[in-house]
């Protein structure tokens, strides 16, 4: 028969208070006493309850004035964040319903329970349903809502590929340079540039690309005609990818860097003393170590696919409508509409769109690596 | 496959301190060293040009500067446009105050909230932790969308045309608290809270004199960045501030940019309304962009020495 000592008492958990009461009925079945009618069940039941109840004495401590004075301290310290969230990242959310309101500035009565005009106004503006979205696919703006769709997905997929390829093949460059202070001092270099804002990366594409920039300086003598690059749509893909790279890559590749000098040097000595070069050992040894780091980056990517990087894009071409074709995403299609006389919902309809997608990309994308490799999901 | 690799800070920190790496059989070639050193060479070269660029514009004499364009070297060298930058311009005088006070403000309260809010969701016995997890995780996957955000921020919290303004948005950050958890799950061994805890430390006095010292390079980290951030935030300003008085120092040599552009875009139709000559002076604003680059960059060395063993360690699921 089965020692009640034996089992476990230290945990406290609902869990093992019923498997506990589950043993003990067992144990009470087994034995002779008792028949098998419902009144002894019942018996059973009680007896189970009983002893499980005796058995884990301490779960009533489970808390004590120690743990929930320490419980209320994390909660203070988790207070000011808390708010800040609070304040910045839920409040807005349940403004995505102005996607589906045509919203009117009302200003509430005196007696009104809720006084403040934006909440009010939310309030009492009329349903439209998918009237906004409409707007949006009007035969005069079905085409440029689609281009901007269009600019921002692509650049996105542009970066992340590009992105990851240069900070990869940067960082395995870095680490397999012999000189250590020559690959710390290029990587130093390669960092700066994160530092730099938009506004200034704006200005040096204006002095070297504007009619008097240095590309025409260069250029002229040569006897080319002068050409002003930020006016041509061919030279902004280049333009954007170029700034992206040499803002973000030296940034991008530290992670990696990390990872691979993590990395057992024994398996690199066993692969050479297989015969393995280089390239073989990068490709079965390094890329597989790198493999769950680069999902979890891309997944976090992947969301973000419907926005961009408004600073770049918003400053560079800095509106310049010769090239809005090939320049604007949604974000700052989205800021522009709110910024102009539309209706409120326009935008708002918009935004809706980039915020679903995006929740339901990041979701979908990290489904399918929970399938695939359900170590490296980010939930 | 059983292993998978992490970021290792230390591992990385070793790397950069090791002076010459010992020539083993896992040694590049020569060849082939020297081909990816001079590569690398060429890159920075390359990665430096912007930055070269507008320095030389802003140390180019104007009258040359309009009568050559931009050049690699020009013909002359002066100094008047920082001269003239420093003697007047209330503009970027104002604008560099807030754009201080912000970063400091913003700096301080990102690494005290981000530092806070990590720490109990890095200890087992807090209750509330797989909430609050996610409740900070969330923000990262779903947002309401600019409109809303312009909305509340606007006519319900009301920061716009204040300091505020500039750094409050960018003051936490949902990253840099799964990043700082996970770095205070890695380096600040479970036992020495345990002890401290023991000796009758409470909760914050164990955080602020045991965790926090532990954990300065990640916490330097987030303080790197944030000011970052902050000093180079150029949305902020755009989305909530209308008054000249509380513009960042981005926002104000972006409206310049803006201004010049649009009037030289436009000049023949201007002609007789603004005299183009009479613009703000070209070297002038590369002057301005100049000056907002430099004291960011001093920060760098500054936080050098912590920021790569912050940045890897927990960049990752922990």
């Amino acid at each position: 028969m089965t020692d009640l000592r034996q089992i476990p008492i230290d945990k406290h958990d609902f869990q093992v208070t019923i498997e506990v009461f589950i043993e003990t009925s067992t144990i009470c079945l087994k034995s002779q006493r008792w028949g098998r009618g419902w009144h002894s069940r019942l018996g059973r039941f009680a007896i189970g309850v009983m002893s499980s109840a005796q058995l884990s004495p301490r779960k009533k401590s489970r808390w004590n004035r120690d743990k929930i004075y320490t419980n209320l301290s994390y909660l203070t310290m988790v207070l000011p964040g808390a708010i800040w969230l609070l304040l910045f990242a839920y409040l807005p959310m349940p403004g995505v319903i102005l996607a589906f309101k045509t919203y009117k500035l009302v200003k509430p009565p005196a007696d009104a329970f809720i006084q403040n005009r934006f909440i009010y106004s939310l309030i009492k503006s009329p349903w439209v349903g998918l009237n906004n979205f409409k707007y949006l696919t009007l035969p005069t703006n079905v085409g440029a809502t689609l281009t901007y769709i269009r600019n921002t997905v692509l650049y996105n997929l542009l970066f992340m590929v590009v992105g990851l390829v240069l900070s990869v093949a940067l960082a395995v460059i870095i680490f397999e340079l012999t000189n250590r202070f020559l690959a710390k001092f290029f990587h130093s270099i390669f960092f700066l540039p994160f530092f730099i804002s938009w506004i200034v990366v704006a200005y040096v594409v204006y002095a070297l690309g504007s009619s008097q920039g240095i590309i025409n300086s260069l250029i002229v003598p040569l006897g080319y005609a002068p050409i002003e690059v930020y006016k041509q749509k061919a030279a902004w893909p280049f333009i954007f990818l170029l700034a992206n790279i040499w803002k973000y890559t030296g940034n991008g590749s530290i992670v990696y860097l990390a990872t691979i000098t993590g990395i057992d040097r024994e398996l690199y000595e066993a692969a050479a003393i297989d015969g393995a070069g280089k390239w073989k050992q990068f490709v079965h040894i390094t890329l597989p170590h790198l493999v769950p780091v680069i999902v979890l980056l891309q997944i976090l990517a992947v969301g973000r696919i419907f926005g961009s990087d408004f600073d770049m894009f918003y400053t560079l071409p800095n509106g310049s409508a010769i090239v809005r074709d090939v320049t604007q995403t949604l974000d700052v299609f989205v800021y522009g509409m709110l910024r102009s006389n539309l209706p409120l919902g326009y935008p708002a309809a918009a935004a809706f769109v980039q915020s679903i997608v995006g929740f339901v990309l990041i979701l979908i994308t990290n489904a399918i690596v929970r399938k695939v490799r359900p170590e490296m999901a980010l939930f | 496959m059983e292993v998978i690799a992490k970021p290792d800070s230390k591992s990385l920190v070793q790397f950069f301190s090791r002076k010459e790496k010992q020539r083993d059989m896992l040694a590049l070639s020569p060849g082939v060293n020297t081909f990816f050193t001079i590569l690398l060479g060429i890159l920075c070269v390359l990665t430096l040009i912007p930055i070269y660029v507008i320095i030389i514009a802003s140390l180019t004499s104007e009258s040359v500067l309009v009568a050559d364009g931009y050049r690699l070297w020009p013909r002359e060298f002066s100094a008047r446009a920082y001269t003239f930058l420093f003697s007047q311009g209330s503009i970027v005088i104002t604008a560099y105050k807030n754009t201080i006070i912000a970063t400091v403000a913003g700096t301080i309260l990102s690494v005290l909230m981000v530092g806070l809010y990590a720490y109990p969701l890095s200890r087992p016995n807090f209750k509330f932790r797989n909430f609050f997890t996610f409740y900070a995780f969330f923000t990262m996957l779903f947002g309401g969308g600019l409109v809303a955000y312009y909305m509340v921020t606007r006519q319900l919290l009301k920061i716009q045309n204040t300091l505020w303004a500039l750094f409050l948005p960018s003051a936490f950050s949902p990253f840099w608290v799964i990043v700082m958890r996970t770095f205070y799950q890695s380096n600040v061994p479970n036992e020495i809270i345990e002890s401290a805890r023991m000796d009758g430390a409470n909760e914050w006095r164990t955080l602020f004199q045991i965790v926090m010292p532990l954990a300065v390079p990640g916490l330097a980290t987030v303080a790197l960045f944030s000011a970052i951030g902050i000093w180079n935030n150029f949305f902020n300003c755009l989305l909530l501030v209308d008054d000249t008085k509380y513009y960042s120092l981005q926002f104000t040599i972006y409206t310049t940019l803006n201004n010049i552009r649009f009037l030289l875009e436009n000049a023949d139709k201007m002609q007789g309304i603004v005299n183009v000559s009479e613009l703000p002076s070209q070297t002038f604003r590369m002057a301005m962009a100049v000056v907002t680059v430099g004291p960011i960059i001093f920060a760098y060395p500054f936080f050098q020495r912590y920021f790569i063993r912050g940045l890897t360690i927990g960049a990752i699921k922990g």
